[in-house]
């Protein structure tokens, strides 16, 4: 085990990790942040998808170790004062999700976009969430909420 | 998953005595993409590893400069840095859209073009524009700095010249200026997918003529590498369908010579010659009607 210090939706954390450690496992397991889900555990899905230093990754690829001193932002992140964020209000408003299980993934890809493009076009949407799959709801209500969002500021 | 230590180096130096002082059982970690999976998997490769060498740490190996009139690329410059880059977008485009090419927006955030060297895995993406580049890679170590041209460096599907002490730091190419430059991949979607076959190409025009050009196939050979027979096709001609068409069937003729007919070839035969074709005729500009 080595110590693990970072900043986790905006405060700071200290723990301990296995050095073999995912970062995906120190947040559901150690942390108990559980809104960040693993699907196929090995970056082809998008379901663990969280944001280091304002760049979205695969937390299920993403060494725990390696987040030593940088900022987390997880889906638990969004929400603010019992407020849902314009992308999780928007993904509501649009009905954009069914099962669920890969909505977060999709936000956090999403916001990861907003936060360097406030304004993309249709087609960077659909670049930035390439890498998330849902198998039930589809992607165009996704995409409508994405640019909803962004129409939202 | 695989049990290792992972160590964090305070410099190069460090890291490079950590590499000589662990060497057969230390892995330099670059993205992770596949690395993680690997280890995760626990891929029978990986028996001897004990320790992960983090390289992010490293800002020295990431960056994208102009070097003495040469393009440097880090070997930890992400796929994201390399296709965003205005310096290869305008010295190599080729390369920069091999790069935008590779997995989603998570895996190019992470994945590096030094990882996609060192797998040397024979659908790397951007092993193709690489090779019409004549790229060159640097290795390091304590003992010294070494300089391989990339056909030297990959010596087969998985396997490298790297020694267990060294580490590649940075990947150079003479810039191609005023050159049109084009990758073209066929993937079974166009995310998340590795390439079936992809294509490389650049062409330097003198007065509509064609005075240079530089074909690369990829995940077609072993290891990656021009295909002369069909360049020299192109040199000192106007670019036409035709010309390219016959350039595209050059490309597919040499994969047969080299990897013999398999069961594949009825299929590989006609899609490599065809985005080779693509893949000129939108260097050149020119509209890719129906053949």
């Amino acid at each position: 085990m080595s110590k693990l210090r970072f900043v986790l939706n905006g405060k700071p954390v200290e723990t301990e990790a296995a050095d073999n450690a995912r970062l995906l496992d120190v947040l559901r397991d150690t942390l108990g942040l559980t809104g960040t889900k693993e699907g196929c555990g090995v970056g082809e899905c998008g379901a663990c998808t969280v944001i280091v230093d304002g760049i979205a990754v695969d937390s299920c690829l993403y060494p725990a170790l390696r987040a030593n001193g940088k900022s987390v932002t997880t889906i638990e992140g969004l929400s603010k004062d019992g407020r849902l964020d314009r992308l999780q209000q928007a993904v509501l408003d649009h009905h954009a999700l069914q099962c669920g299980f890969c909505t977060p993934g999709f936000i956090m890809s999403a916001k990861a976009l907003l936060d360097q493009n406030p304004h993309p076009t249709r087609e960077e949407v659909k670049v930035a969430i390439a890498g998330n799959l849902c198998r039930c709801t589809g992607y165009e209500q996704l995409i409508e909420a994405v640019l909803d969002a962004a129409g939202r500021e | 998953m695989r049990k290792f230590t992972f160590l964090t180096p305070n410099s190069l130096s460090e890291a490079l005595l950590l590499l000589r002082e662990h060497a057969g059982r230390i892995k330099p970690l670059a993205g992770g993409t596949d690395l993680m999976v690997e280890l995760r998997d626990g891929d029978e490769k990986l028996d001897s590893m004990d320790y992960a060498l983090d390289l992010t740490v490293l800002p020295e190996l990431r960056a994208i400069t102009l070097e003495n009139g040469n393009v440097s690329i880090g070997a930890m410059a992400t796929h994201n840095d390399v296709a965003a880059s205005p310096l290869v977008r305008s010295a190599a485009a080729m390369l920069a859209e091999a790069s935008a090419s590779v997995g989603a927006q998570q895996i190019r955030n992470a994945a590096t073009i030094g990882g996609n060297v060192c797998n040397a895995a024979v659908a790397a993406d951007t092993l193709s524009p690489l090779a019409a580049l004549d790229a060159r890679v640097t290795l390091l170590s304590v003992s010294g700095t070494r300089e391989l041209p990339l056909s030297a460096f990959i010596l087969g599907a998985g396997k490298t010249a790297l020694k267990p002490d060294e580490l590649l730091a940075k990947i150079t190419f003479i810039p191609l200026s005023g050159w049109q430059s084009r990758f073209v991949k066929l993937g079974r979607r166009k995310a998340l997918a590795i390439s079936r076959m992809n294509a490389s190409v650049a062409l330097r025009f003198e007065h509509g003529v064609i005075a240079e050009a530089r074909v690369a196939p990829g995940c077609v050979f072993a290891t990656p590498r021009r295909v002369s027979s069909a360049e020299a096709l192109l040199i000192g001609q106007v670019p036409s369908l035709t010309l390219f068409e016959a350039c595209g069937k050059a490309v597919s003729d040499e994969m047969v010579a080299v990897t013999g007919v398999r069961w594949s070839t009825e299929y590989k035969y006609p899609a490599l010659a065809a985005i080779v074709r693509r893949a000129l005729c939108e260097a050149a500009g020119l509209a890719e009607a129906e053949a």
